[in-house]
């Protein structure tokens, strides 16, 4: 903080011109924001508020085929709604530009309902007056602590890889933890001046168990009156190249080695500064802030050990401004941990630490809104993403977190929660490959997402004909996803770790930000369209077949379907080039068995036991895949006796099927087909929303509707079908129940890092081990 | 302690006592055991100590049995006990205290000085030449442990509260006939904490790298003063609250939602930050001190739940007779534990290391199957210890200090009848918190005096030099009440 009173110095006079970004593109939706709330730190102020978004989605309505239904129409309706969506906006400035930052938002704000002002920090009471005058909102005090820790539960429960290990020397700094379902008891360590430590239990209970005095205002103040070095983060600076053995009196100083009968290794810190007070010499400044750095960093860990035993608790997250982005001293506070708990402890950090304190507040006084009772996602878009907080890699970017940083949240329509048959719901990682940690990939897929860049522009402006400035809007998108990517291949770990999926969801959150909402809504109207077409003549030779030929069929059938997916740019370069293209060539280009991943003999003969009670299919793309390839393998399961439920996107994704079209392609064949018109009459064809508007897959945020019916139904099959659900993510998901994992490697890259090559099949099925020896005995072991 | 370093050009001269005083019955001294700390080296001996017993003993009656015989026969013998010597002493003083014993020694059996604490090897050639002896090293927390036991088990009012602002600074406690287990907080340079739950069970549960050289070294570096006891000095009369930051300096008051009262430390020297300002040595000096008892005290007292221990005796240079560190741990403790825990000092802390080397040296003596009784005659008392009420006795202090033991002919256990071993005090009055009544009974006890020298001479009529040995009496006993009406401790 010390760093930011040089920089009030500095700048204060001239602080309107450093403002880096146009304040317009800071503090967003200004004009229906309502609902504020304020924190103010020693040196940062964080201000919350909650808006809403109006944005384009593309809505399909079937049309009224009772009255006339001509060969030529097209099977539905597709149309641009306006449609008004909730976000929470933070922002994070140093406290020399609120005043800026207040005029601006008076200006701006149109929405009169608001009164008040939710605020909490300890410059809170200093700015009372100036805030209450310039924005005309009563000021109304939160208690610091509750809101520290609302906020904490808020974004543990809400922001996959909101929690990090931090390891100094490892490939990536970063290491994001997979929250836990259960996101309580928990120890929160909250470094600011002093230490406060908090166990918290439930949203609403906490207690302050312990602290500590000797905090980050001790390294400052007594850093300052030793070095007389006066700026938190120069102190800091000093700390990381000095040496401490020069002021610290070692185990081996005393004893000439280690006290081996007490376990004290020679190099472990017998008595922090305990030679300073005999040596007739000079010490230097960067010796002693290292050693001071040591002492208070150990002290402090050694405490939130010992509280951590005390509670029974092993989950401890460490915040305030002693930690916030500064690798040093989370390095030291890791060090502290793990030395004192022997590894039985981590020190978990959070992404956004930072803002705790503000959306508490935020949170307080949305209480009526029920803010709690939505899912919140991050918005990739909107967001700046962790900043890399080594101070000698990135100099330019630790200068950029000095002005401006901002959070988004979505409000998500549907509450997400865990898919019921996770096998072990805390250790699932949806993932199959961590950017973040593999140089290799990370450079592979970045270079691919910028290659397919053009094709997904040239498709958004093709997908809004009748709008003139969608070019315009277009290039937009292309600047800031480019832009995106260019960040990430810096700091990859920006939103948690770098997944493919992330790399998806940021371009679909960019998409949806310059109103895009689904550049294929066309392709997909089409391709249904004409695979409906098809659908009965399908079935009808699936029908001809033996029952044994009909299985085998019918998995064929699937996986051909599933090659049409425009999402992967192998298949969209061939589908662009050769419409013709049809089902049949791309069941003669499947791979011959054995596949790469062949579990069909087990599946087979688990087909010749008795029927599933339930399966929950996650479909894929639009056309053929699921009209042609899913449907008739969902009839299969439906005749022998299982009732199915579809999970489908909620929102577009690529040319991924939603809810809302499925609906629509379901009736269709439900009108055409008696099966499935039985099935959905009697309700043992059901369709849900996945809750997800991804192109991947992460089984520990879908629906809770969904939840609700994979209960009910005794669901006992998953089947997980296409790359980006079934091997980008969920590749190695361990299930509680039978699982079926089917898809195309339609990436050569891909292909070759799982040891095969383009086109090869996938199709993995798993039985957990628990339900093998029971009713499934006859199921061999499904290799991995 | 540098102070004392500072004058080791004389320090023949400043020897206050005459060294047979000091070193007592060195004739028959055996198993030697040395602890040599960062400035003060404890010395160990056995030694056996001729004196007169008187014994009565049955005529028999049998033979011829007049009326005018008296019952029984009186004589005087000679008797041989055995006693502990321990004698404390600067650094400084080590090369004369050494050539004294040399010369002074007898008993040419011993081969062999046990030796431990962290100035044992410094000094192991200094010893090996001087006393011909070998230097048997011993583990220091092994021996530190050991002394425990030994004081705890064999002192009565061995261990005690401090209360600075009580009527008595000290209040003794009783020991608890089962001495385990119990936490042993050894504040030197830094802290260890030794979890002691039988003779020879210890663990070194945990430790700290902030302790006594941390507030001496920070020390030196914020005040330039090089000295620990100035340092003490300065800040028993700085004032932390303008070096550290408090909860009433963040919130304007106590922050009442989390129990934080306004006084309450936020930030130790969370002030010391503000540009352009200076900082008292004494303040800083209070504010370290503060920061380091404090953090001690927390430590000891998450320990203490942790190991379900209600039991911590400290010790170490930080603590050693310093009534400042001795109030700061005490209200530290007091605080973190509500008052569950008391800090518990012991009045031979200092001995420890030497007692148990000596105990390592001498197990074939089987000292621990003894029971053992200081010996108030020859051993020095806790000095008062504030350091504004006795200049003079703590200048004392950097000199010599003694403690002796008598080995008792029988060992000694608790009537088995006791309700209560643990709260059995022997004692109706304690004069030590009753300040009348201590007036009284040292002037009662004054005034008996001239009746008990008259009684002693009386009863050795056949000695001439009674007279003389009966007035050494009178003088001794005469200074130690006077000792005691200052330091009824």
């Amino acid at each position: 903080m010390a760093a930011e009173s040089e920089r009030v110095d500095r700048s204060s006079h001239s602080m309107d011109k450093s403002i880096t970004l146009p304040p317009n593109e800071i503090f967003r939706n200004l004009e229906n924001a309502k609902r504020f709330a304020i924190d103010i730190g020693g040196s940062l102020t964080k201000l919350a508020y909650y808006s809403t978004v109006q944005h384009k989605v593309a809505k399909v309505r079937s049309f009224d085929h009772t009255a006339k239904d001509t060969e030529d129409d097209p099977l539905y309706e597709i149309s641009m709604q306006e449609e008004i969506l909730a976000r929470l906006h933070f922002i994070k400035f140093e406290n020399a530009y609120i005043e800026t930052c207040l005029d601006f938002i008076k200006d701006h704000l149109v929405n009169t309902d608001t009164k008040v002002i939710k605020a909490t920090g300890g410059g809170a009471h200093k700015f009372k007056d100036l805030i209450e005058k310039k924005l005309k909102l009563r000021v109304d005090k939160e208690d610091e602590m509750t809101c520290l820790i609302k906020g904490c539960n808020f974004v543990l429960r809400n922001i996959p890889h909101e929690a990090f290990v931090y390891v100094k020397h490892a490939d990536s700094e970063f290491r994001f933890q997979n929250t836990h379902p259960d996101i309580f008891p928990y120890l929160l360590i909250n470094i600011g001046s002093g230490v406060s430590i908090i166990k918290v239990e439930s949203e609403d209970t906490f207690e302050r168990v312990g602290g500590s005095s000797i905090g980050g205002g001790t390294f400052w103040g007594l850093g300052a009156l030793l070095t007389k070095t006066k700026r938190f983060d120069e102190l800091l600076q000093l700390a990381s190249k000095g040496q401490h053995t020069s002021v610290d009196m070692l185990v081996k100083d005393i004893y000439g080695g280690s006290y081996v009968s007490l376990g004290l290794t020679g190099d472990l810190i017998a008595s922090s500064f305990g030679k300073s007070a005999t040596a007739d010499k000079e010490f230097s400044k960067e010796d002693m802030a290292k050693s001071l750095l040591h002492m208070i960093s150990n002290d402090i860990g050694q405490l939130a050990c010992l509280y951590a035993r005390l509670h029974n608790l092993t989950r401890v997250y460490f915040g305030g401004f002693f930690i916030r982005g500064h690798p040093v001293t989370m390095h030291t506070i890791t060090y502290s941990i793990n030395f004192f708990t022997k590894g039985e402890v981590q020190a978990l950090f959070l992404r956004h630490e930072g803002y705790l304190g503000t959306i508490g507040a935020f949170l307080k006084g949305a209480e009526e809104d029920n803010p709690n009772q939505y899912s919140w996602g991050e918005n990739y878009a909107g967001s700046s993403g962790l900043m890399s907080t080594s101070p000698d890699l990135n100099p330019m970017q630790r200068a950029r977190s000095g002005t401006f940083d901002m959070l988004e949240m979505d409000r998500l329509e549907r509450q997400l929660v865990n898919l019921p048959l996770l096998q072990d719901p805390s250790s699932y990682i949806p993932d199959t490959v961590d950017l973040s940690e593999d140089a290799l990939a990370r450079e592979y897929w970045l270079y691919c997402f910028e290659e397919a860049l053009d094709g997904v522009v040239k498709r958004a402006v093709a997908s809004q004909p009748d709008l003139p400035e969608a070019a315009e809007r277009a290039e937009k998108f292309r600047h800031k996803y480019l832009h995106k990517l260019q960040t990430l291949r810096h700091q990859p770990f920006a939103y948690g770790s770098l997944t493919v999926r992330s790399l998806l969801d940021t371009r679909e959150h960019c998409l949806n930000e310059f109103n895009f909402p689904d550049p294929y809504s066309k392709i997909k109207q089409r391709e249904n369209d004409m695979a409906l077409k098809y659908f009965q003549k399908a079935v009808k030779s699936l029908e001809e077949l033996s029952w044994e030929q009909r299985q085998f069929a019918l998995v064929r059938g699937l996986l051909a379907g599933n090659v049409f997916d425009w999402g992967a740019k192998a298949v969209s370069d061939v589908l662009e080039s050769d419409p013709e293209f049809g089902f049949e060539q791309a069941k003669r280009q499947l791979e011959e068995r054995p596949w790469l991943i062949d579990n069909y003999d087990q599946w087979l003969e688990r087909l010749n036991g008795p029927p599933h009670k339930c399966a929950l299919f996650f479909v894929d793309n639009s056309g053929i895949d699921i009209i042609l390839g899913v449907f008739p393998f969902v009839r299969e399961l439906l005749c022998r006796g299982t009732e199915v439920v579809l999970a489908s996107n909620s929102s577009p994704a690529l040319n991924d099927v939603t809810n809302n079209e499925l609906q629509i392609l379901t009736e269709r064949i439900a009108a055409m087909d008696p099966v499935i018109q039985s099935a959905v009459k009697e309700d043992r064809l059901t369709l849900v929303q996945s809750g997800s508007s991804s192109p991947c897959l992460d089984l520990s945020r879908l629906d809770k509707v969904l939840a609700g019916v994979v209960r009910e139904r005794h669901t006992d099959l998953v089947i997980i079908e296409g790359m980006g659900r079934a091997i980008h993510t969920n590749y190695y998901a361990l299930l509680s129940c039978e699982s079926l994992k089917m898809a195309v490697i339609k990436n050569s890259w891909l292909a070759d890092r799982l040891g095969g090559k383009l086109f090869s099949v996938v199709f993995k099925y798993e039985v957990p081990l628990d339900k093998k020896n029971t009713t499934l005995d006859h199921v061999p072991v499904t290799p991995s | 302690m540098a102070k004392i370093v500072d004058s080791s050009h004389s320090m023949d001269k400043s020897i206050t006592l005459p060294p047979d005083e000091i070193f007592r019955n060195l004739e028959n001294a055996k198993r030697f055991a040395i602890d040599i700390g960062g400035s003060l080296t404890k010395l160990a001996y056995y030694s056996t100590v001729q004196h007169k017993v008187a014994k009565v003993r049955s005529f028999d009656h049998t033979a011829k049995e007049t009326e005018g015989d008296p019952l029984y026969e009186i004589s005087m013998q000679e008797e041989v006990s055995a006693r502990l010597h321990f004698i404390k002493f600067e650094n400084a003083y080590i090369e004369t205290c050494l050539d004294f014993i040399k010369d002074h020694l007898v008993n040419t059996d011993t081969k062999v000085i046990k030796a431990t604490g962290g100035g044992a090897h410094k000094f192991k050639d200094l010893i090996e030449k001087k006393l011909k002896l070998r230097v048997d090293k011993e583990d220091e927390m092994t021996c530190l442990i050991k002394g425990c036991n030994f004081v705890l088990r064999n002192i009565t009012h061995e261990a005690f509260v401090y209360a600075k602002h009580a009527d008595s600074e000290f209040r003794f406690q009783n020991t608890h006939p089962d001495i385990f287990p119990y936490l042993l907080i050894n504040i030197g340079s830094g802290v260890s904490i030794f979890k002691v739950e039988s003779e020879d069970t210890f663990e070194r549960v945990g430790g700290s790298s902030i302790g006594g050289g941390t507030f001496w070294g920070l020390g030196a570096l914020l005040t330039k003063t090089k000295k620990f006891d100035e340092l003490l000095q300065l800040a028993s009369k700085g004032q932390h609250t303008n070096v550290d930051m408090l909860v009433k300096d963040i919130y304007g008051g106590s922050y009442g939602s989390l129990g934080l009262t306004g006084d309450l430390i936020a930030s130790s020297f969370g002030k010391s930050a503000t540009p352009d300002k200076e900082f008292s040595k004494e303040d800083m000096a209070k504010s370290l001190l503060h920061m380091i008892s404090n953090d001690i005290g927390q430590l000891a007292c998450l320990y203490a739940r942790l190991h379900n221990l209600t039991r911590v005796y400290f010790g170490g240079f930080f603590i050693r007779g310093h009534p400042v560190t001795m109030h700061t741990i005490t209200y530290s403790i007091n605080f973190f534990t509500k008052g569950e825990v008391q800090a518990l000092f012991l009045r031979h802390e200092g001995y420890l290391g030497t007692i148990g080397a000596f105990l390592k040296g001498a197990e074939e003596d089987n000292p621990n199957q003894y029971s053992w009784g200081e010996n108030y005659a020859g051993s020095s008392g806790l000095m008062s210890t504030s350091p504004d009420l006795n200049p003079m006795q703590r200048a004392r202090s950097g000199t010599f200090d003694m403690l002796e033991m008598d080995r008792l002919e029988r060992q000694l256990v608790n009537l088995p009848l006791l309700q209560d071993p643990s709260s059995y005090i022997p004692d109706t009055v304690d004069l030590s918190e009753d300040a009348l009544a201590r007036e009284y009974w040292l002037y009662c006890f004054e005034e008996a005096l001239d009746g008990v020298v008259k009684r002693a001479v009386a009863s050795q009529p056949d000695l001439p030099e009674a007279a003389e040995r009966a007035e050494k009496f009178r003088h001794k006993y005469q200074h130690k009440l006077q000792t005691l009406r200052h330091q009824p401790l």
